[in-house]
């Protein structure tokens, strides 16, 4: 049994034992102490944190998830890592990120099911009545939950588009792959009225509130979800702050909520929405590029450094962070979400 | 920052204040420099304002204002710094009317209106990063070593009695009672702040005038309170939750509190009071609604486990906030001069958002054993059996009366106030106002001859009640308040407590026992004033505290 001891980004220290035999997920969690994480496998990188000191011994994990360089630093993935001395641990996430009880698992009917895009669906699920957690959809905006398919054969995870709501309505922009397992359901048999199990919300790309800087939102594809949820929070709260969107899809027919992209310049005063198509087929009035070529050319003439929220495809996540550091955006400053196709 | 405003600021040998990133209270360093500024304006409004009166021109929305922008930077209220950027420019631009005011008064006397500087002059940048860096110039502690540390005290005395009575004042105004001569005295104290009077006797001429400026704001709120919602009866009050959905409602705030009643009706949902909000259930007209169910948890302090666990909506309608913990930061709702960055703020009194809340989340699932509480003794009700207090005090039935008032906090030493009302002895009379009491009074105290021995007045405002109470009780013995056979405990933690001090100061109410700890920003010559002049004690021992007040009594 090896000490573990946990230090948060905002300086609180949680503690835990681990077994060598535990990964250190599980350890914590014994503990009742539930830390971000996502796919448990070592495949999205979500429960990356730093080593102070101590050794551990990972099991296999993706590149995407944990670099050579990042390992070389000292960073581990904890759904991965066997204590094999006691450990001192820094985490890129708040206390607050950190559960202390286990992940919610609820169940949710399939009220809408409708393609908005190429290859894009939108769904929307309503939560059932819960005596535990009654039918409020509460989370924190830019959170994401995992779906498990009614026979129970394939689990999923997608970032909520919409913001906390009392009504109990998730909304969720997937986007079909050729052979994923959720995504057969949804194209071949998925019907309004089917039961999926929710487990969530968990994640921690989320609004720093303590920042007073503008906030920038850089996403791919459906990783427009999360910033659309933010985005969306900051609206219901009439925030005043200015903010900026930079969407991009690599042809015009793969764009999608531009509807809800109108509501939000509506409501606020300071958004400003980029439109970034890579390779337009046709005739394209907005920013043609991607989105981090509009970044650069935003942060070029920027008043003020902003924080940048950035989701999508790990190439894009490192490329915004290289555009960030060129313009002098503090690394601390760059939070991001990688998704992965699945 | 630095702030030293609260009673559980830091304290080290090198010098007390909260001064890194964060303050004790949760409170980060730039919200607390905003709040600094907020108020520097505010001094320059009142520099504009205190001139305007002598030409007899008012300007009562500004006055309303400094009422609320005051009561947002008290201990555990707003904390979100967006929000003062906008006040400090809100701030600025009604300074600008109320220097139009002043110069056209004047002129209109024929007389040629002052060139104003210091606050009245300070230019407040338009963002957060410009208003960080003017944060030197509004600081509390500026010009320290020109005015002297005793002046410094003495001028932060009267800016956190200010911050009391301009709570207690705001409190009254929104429920349509206000009192001209409160407004006077604001700006009169912040024109003195503003000109950085250093005189020391003269800086505690004005912290007494705004104790007297104090008893008005709570004679205020009292009248406002019973005029809205009838006058405070002895109450039984169900202090366990019952079956079914459930809103939480904390703070002072009596109005919202209302407004929740009403958009709760026939809804099936159950309102509970948290803190400050128990008295609320001796009121007639609100507990003649059904729903209001009972009273949930303890004193502030214990919010983010009782939140955590408390299955609905929470509605923090004044202080104490503290930083909303994950488990609860979706449900819980600000109201008034209340805010936390991240957390749902309702700005109009309309609260259906916080009804449809509590319908989504689960409620409570079963019963609790039933417990209960006895309130409700206002002056009302305490004067009403005035001819059996009477009796008993002259039989000797009741030997002593401790008033056990003020706030509860986190500080150990806290302990005090339950050990003082434990170990009172069986012929002695226990009354609480405030927050403080939730330590003990869920205690069984017994009754002297029908009358139960502890007798809660209510919140922290309704000193006024325990000082009309015990003005009525000196007169029908013949004596005045000091010779009663009554001892003031006072716990204080913010600066409404601090505002209720300087009231019993300026009545001329002696030996008040003071604790946990003193105020930091009271120096030794300071406290040394308060100590002779006043007779005020610090707390000791709570056995030897109790004996000393029955010698005295003797």
């Amino acid at each position: 049994m090896y000490k573990v001891s946990l230090l948060t980004r905002d300086g609180a220290t949680i503690a835990f034992d681990a077994e060598p035999s535990d990964t250190l997920l599980d350890a914590a969690e014994r503990a009742s102490i539930y830390l971000p994480s996502s796919c448990r496998e070592g495949g999205c990188g979500a429960c990356r944190v730093a080593r102070a000191s101590g050794e551990v011994e990972l099991m296999s994990y993706s590149s995407a998830a944990l670099s050579e360089d990042e390992r070389m630093a000292g960073d581990i993935l904890l759904c991965r890592a066997q204590a094999r001395s006691d450990l001192a641990l820094h985490a890129p996430f708040d206390e607050a990120a950190v559960g202390f009880a286990p992940v919610p698992e609820r169940r949710a009917t399939l009220v809408a099911l409708e393609p908005v895009a190429s290859g894009t669906l939108r769904l929307q699920l309503q939560y059932d009545d819960d005596q535990t957690f009654g039918r409020a959809a509460q989370f924190t905006a830019g959170q994401f939950i995992e779906l498990t398919l009614p026979d129970g054969s394939a689990k999923r995870s997608y970032s909520l588009a919409n913001a906390p709501n009392w009504d109990g309505t998730l909304e969720l922009f997937i986007r079909l792959q050729p052979h994923g397992a959720f995504s057969d359901y949804l194209r071949d048999r998925a019907a309004v009225g089917d039961t999926l199990l929710v487990r969530g919300p968990q994640g921690q790309f989320t609004l720093d509130e303590s920042s007073a800087s503008p906030r920038w939102f850089v996403v791919g594809g459906t990783g427009l979800a999360p910033a659309l949820s933010m985005l969306r929070q900051m609206a219901e709260f009439a925030d005043q702050r200015a903010c900026r969107l930079i969407f991009g899809v690599n042809k015009i027919d793969e764009l999608f909520a531009l509807d809800a992209l109108d509501a939000l310049k509506a409501a606020l005063p300071q958004f400003v929405a980029t439109i970034c198509v890579w390779k337009p087929e046709q005739e394209w009035r907005g920013f043609v590029g991607t989105p981090v070529e509009a970044l650069a050319q935003a942060l070029s003439t920027a008043p003020e450094r902003p924080d940048i929220y950035v989701c999508g495809p790990p190439a894009l996540i490192a490329a915004t962070e290289e555009a960030g550091r060129a313009a002098g955006v503090p690394h601390d400053r760059i939070f991001s979400e990688k998704f992965t196709a699945a | 920052m630095f702030c030293y405003q609260c009673e559980q600021t830091y304290r080290s040998e090198e010098g007390d204040g909260c001064a890194g990133a964060k303050g004790m209270c949760g409170k980060d360093a730039t919200t607390a420099d905003l709040q600094d500024i907020l108020l520097y304006v505010c001094e320059g409004l009142g520099q504009y304002l205190q001139r305007a009166r002598q030409f007899g021109a008012a300007d009562i929305e500004a006055d309303r204002f400094i009422l609320f922008a005051f009561f947002t930077t008290l201990t555990n209220v707003n904390f979100n710094a967006a929000k003062f950027v906008e006040l400090i420019q809100q701030a600025s631009q009604i300074r600008d009317r109320a220097k139009a005011l002043y110069e056209d008064a004047a002129r209109a006397a024929g007389k040629t209106p002052e060139t104003l500087s210091g606050p009245a002059a300070f230019a407040p940048a338009s963002n957060m990063a410009g208003l960080s860096a003017q944060a030197s110039e509004a600081a509390v502690r500026k010009d320290a070593a020109i005015l002297g540390e005793d002046a410094v005290g003495a001028r932060a005395l009267i800016l956190y009695g200010l911050k009391g009575v301009c709570a207690y004042a705001h409190h009254a105004r929104v429920l349509g009672e206000e009192r001209d001569a409160i407004y006077t005295t604001v700006e009169h104290a912040l024109d003195m702040l503003a000109r950085e009077e250093r005189d020391v006797a003269t800086l505690l001429d004005e912290a007494l005038a705004l104790g007297r400026a104090n008893f008005l704001a709570m004679e205020a709120l009292d009248a406002a309170n019973t005029g809205a919602f009838g006058t405070p009866t002895p109450t039984s009050v169900r202090v366990t939750p019952i079956k079914g959905k459930a809103i939480l409602v904390s703070g002072h705030d009596l109005k919202d509190l209302h407004a929740i009643l009403e958009a709760t009706k026939d809804k099936g949902i159950n309102v509970y009071t948290h803190g400050e909000m128990l008295p609320a259930h001796s009121y007639p007209k609100l507990k003649a609604y059904p729903h209001l169910a009972g009273n949930y948890g303890g004193a502030w302090q214990d919010q983010q486990k009782e939140f955590a666990e408390f299955p609905g909506p929470i509605v923090m309608t004044s202080n104490c906030l503290i930083e909303p913990q994950p488990r609860y930061r979706g449900r819980i709702f600000t109201a008034g001069p209340v805010g936390w960055a991240g957390v749902r703020h309702i700005a109009d009194e309309n609260f259906a958002v916080v009804a449809q809340a509590a319908q989504a989340l689960p409620g409570f699932t079963e019963d609790a054993p039933a417990e209960t509480i006895t309130i409700g003794f206002g002056r009302d009700a305490v004067l009403g059996v005035a001819d059996k207090v009477i009796d008993a005090v002259k039989s000797g039935a009741i030997r002593h009366f401790f008033l056990v008032g003020g706030c509860d906090g986190a500080a150990p030493g806290r302990n005090y106030y339950s050990d003082f009302a434990d170990e009172a002895p069986k012929d002695t009379v226990i009354l609480t106002l405030g927050c403080g009491k939730y330590r003990f009074n869920k205690h069984d105290f017994g009754t002297i001859g029908g009358l139960p021995r502890l007798l809660d007045m209510g919140q922290c405002n309704d000193a006024y009640s325990a000082l009309v109470v015990a003005t009525k009780l000196a007169e029908a013995f013949g004596v005045g308040v000091n010779e009663l056979p009554l001892s003031l405990i006072v716990s204080w933690f913010e600066q409404k407590a601090a505002a209720v001090l300087l009231t019993l100061l300026a009545l001329g109410v002696r030996n008040v026992r003071l604790g946990p700890t003193l105020p930091a920003f009271l120096t030794p010559a300071l406290v040394a004033v308060l100590v002779e002049k006043f007779g005020v004690q610090p707390v000791g021992d709570a056995k030897a505290d109790i004996a000393a007040s029955l010698a005295r009594a003797a």
